[in-house]
């Protein structure tokens, strides 16, 4: 890793150096007007090998690719993983849920919504196929699967509240 | 109808600036040159007129206001040092140079003096836009031709105070040095001060939202500054420069630049022609020898000095001499100076034919050598390199 140099072009913009680790360079030059020319040197050389121009638009897209913040709408928006049919839901259980200190057997949620547990998350242990008679304990997570008919029963059947807003890693 | 006629030559003016313009652009010339070729042909056509030649003057107090506008004064204070020593190198190998030439062609102490002006000076104006088209901002040699070019433009800013001043004046002597110095520098301080202490006040005069108004305004301040500074005997130009410098300090900067821009691109263009227009061609057949013979000379002295600041700082050979390679280019600041002072007639090279030689000669090739920089430094560099070995090689057998 090398430390950004930085330097004024007077009645130009401002330039920006960064030294790679296998000896190129890349400089950066940020023009009054807006635009940014990416330049490479190679080891030695004063010369650009090669240069790009971008648009003010374009340099904070690349920009957010390379800093690794950029995704894509529809996964930030829904925030779901969507498979053709069927959806995944993460819940979170609250001291008071209707669920909290049952065994699974004893909610019936099969046959009651037709969605089913498939994993339940307490603490840093991961439950994947809870069996039949696992209890689910306040500050649980569980991961429920369903068309999305049964997950909406799900939610309604138990008055889930707290439904976990992408929180999977 | 006098008024008729001229604004219809002004009319076939900006006509004629617009095709050529258009034609120069194609081939990547700069304007500049261009446009004092299109007032050297219009001259045949119509003389110059109480209108164009009012426009002009303009366009040097604009083209100056501008220049101090967008003058970074945060720039210059970073980087003080360096600008400082490319600078005085770069007047070291040229300034003088020019006073010598001005001597041996028979001019007098402020005429010579002009002439060193009008040859040092390289076109910050033709330079920024190549270095811009032809991708080499990034470049290590880029940010030592920047900064030899804003030490050169305060320099001339200060010295075209001074050589109106001293002209002015009439002669050159002992007191008459102390009131111009004493002159100009009460003026700078005047704005100096302030800009300083009245940043505020200026930022309230001038934040007025309607359009027109802000418009009349800020050509208040440029127009007044400029007469304020003629009126004690200074350039105009200066008193625009420092009205410019005023206010690229304050918030309406971008916005005062947007109002203005039209004016002074209209403006200079009309500078240029009207600058192509007073050149004599009874004078220009003899100028050509001269102005060939000032620009050969002129453009070693610029490479060889951008050279030796490129080994001053360390740079490779060849950014070295494309650094020098890139100073060559003169223009708006060389006429703006030959235009600076009504010289008699009975000089042997009028400086305003000379000067156009001269600037056309070094604006148009000395863009296509910055362009064409690269096959030059490789068969320099590849000379250096053979005179090198076979000068080394007897040494190595010697040592073996």
């Amino acid at each position: 890793m090398s430390e950004i140099k930085e330097c004024d072009l007077p009645g130009i913009g401002k330039k920006f150096t960064l030294e790679l680790d296998s000896g190129d360079k890349l400089v950066v030059v940020i023009h009054f007007s807006g635009e940014r020319e990416v330049f490479k040197f190679m080891k030695g050389s004063d010369e650009p090998g090669s240069v790009t121009t971008l648009s003010d638009e374009e340099a904070r897209q690349i920009g957010s690719i390379l800093s690794g913040t950029y995704f894509q709408p529809v996964l930030e928006d829904e925030q779901k993983l969507m498979m053709k049919n069927v959806t995944m839901e993460w819940i979170k259980i609250t001291d008071d849920s209707t669920l909290a200190n049952k065994k699974i057997e004893e909610l019936n949620i099969r046959k009651m919504t037709g969605a089913s547990i498939t994993t339940i998350i307490r603490g840093e242990t991961v439950i994947p196929n809870p069996r039949a008679g696992e209890i689910i304990k306040p500050h649980d997570t569980i991961i429920i699967i369903g068309n999305n008919d049964q997950i909406n029963k799900f939610i309604s059947t138990f008055e889930i509240k707290q439904r976990i807003e992408n929180d999977r890693q | 109808m006098i008024v008729n006629e001229s604004v219809l030559s002004l009319g076939i003016s900006l006509l004629a600036l617009f095709i050529a313009g258009l034609l120069a652009t194609r081939i990547n010339q700069s304007l500049t040159a261009v446009f004092i070729v299109v007032g050297m042909i219009l001259q045949n056509f119509f003389p110059v007129t109480i209108i164009t030649e009012f426009i002009a003057t303009l366009g040097i107090i604009f083209m100056l206001f501008m220049f101090g506008l967008e003058f970074s004064v945060g720039s210059l204070v970073n980087n003080q040092r360096k600008i400082f020593f490319s600078g005085i190198y770069d007047l070291i190998f040229n300034f003088p140079l020019g006073l010598l030439i001005g001597w041996l062609l028979g001019y007098d102490l402020i005429q010579s003096l002009l002439l060193a002006g009008i040859i040092y000076v390289t076109s910050s104006v033709i330079v920024a836009k190549s270095i811009i088209d032809l991708k080499r901002s990034a470049n290590p040699e880029t940010e030592y031709i920047l900064n030899v070019l804003i030490f050169e433009d305060m320099f001339i800013a200060t010295f075209l105070a001074f050589i109106v001043g001293i002209s002015n004046y009439g002669q050159i002597d002992a007191k008459g040095i102390f009131i111009v110095i004493l002159k100009t520098s009460a003026f700078f301080a005047f704005f100096i001060v302030l800009a300083k202490t009245s940043k505020k006040f200026v930022n309230k005069i001038i934040d007025i939202e309607h359009t027109e108004l802000f418009v009349i305004l800020i050509l208040s301040i440029i127009v007044i500054s400029a007469g304020a500074a003629s009126y004690v005997g200074l350039s105009e130009a200066i008193g625009a420069f420092l009205a410019g410098l005023l206010l690229s300090e304050t918030k309406q900067r971008h916005r005062i630049s947007e109002a203005i821009k039209p004016f002074q691109q209209f403006s200079t263009a009309i500078f240029f022609v009207a600058f192509g227009m007073s050149i004599d061609y009874k004078h220009i057949g003899g100028m050509i020898p001269v102005g060939i013979f000032i620009f050969i000379i002129s453009s070693f002295s610029k490479v060889y000095g951008g050279y030796f600041i490129g080994g001053k700082y360390a740079l490779s050979k060849r950014a070295g001499l494309r650094l020098g390679l890139s100073l060559i280019p003169r223009g708006e600041f060389s006429i703006i100076l030959a235009g600076a002072i009504s010289m008699n007639s009975s000089v042997p090279y009028p400086i305003k034919s000379l000067t156009g030689v001269y600037v056309l000669l070094s604006a148009i090739i000395g863009s296509i050598v910055m362009k064409e920089s690269d096959w030059f430094i490789k068969w320099f560099i590849e000379r250096k390199d053979t005179e090198f070995k076979q000068t080394k090689k007897p040494l190595q057998g010697q040592l073996l």
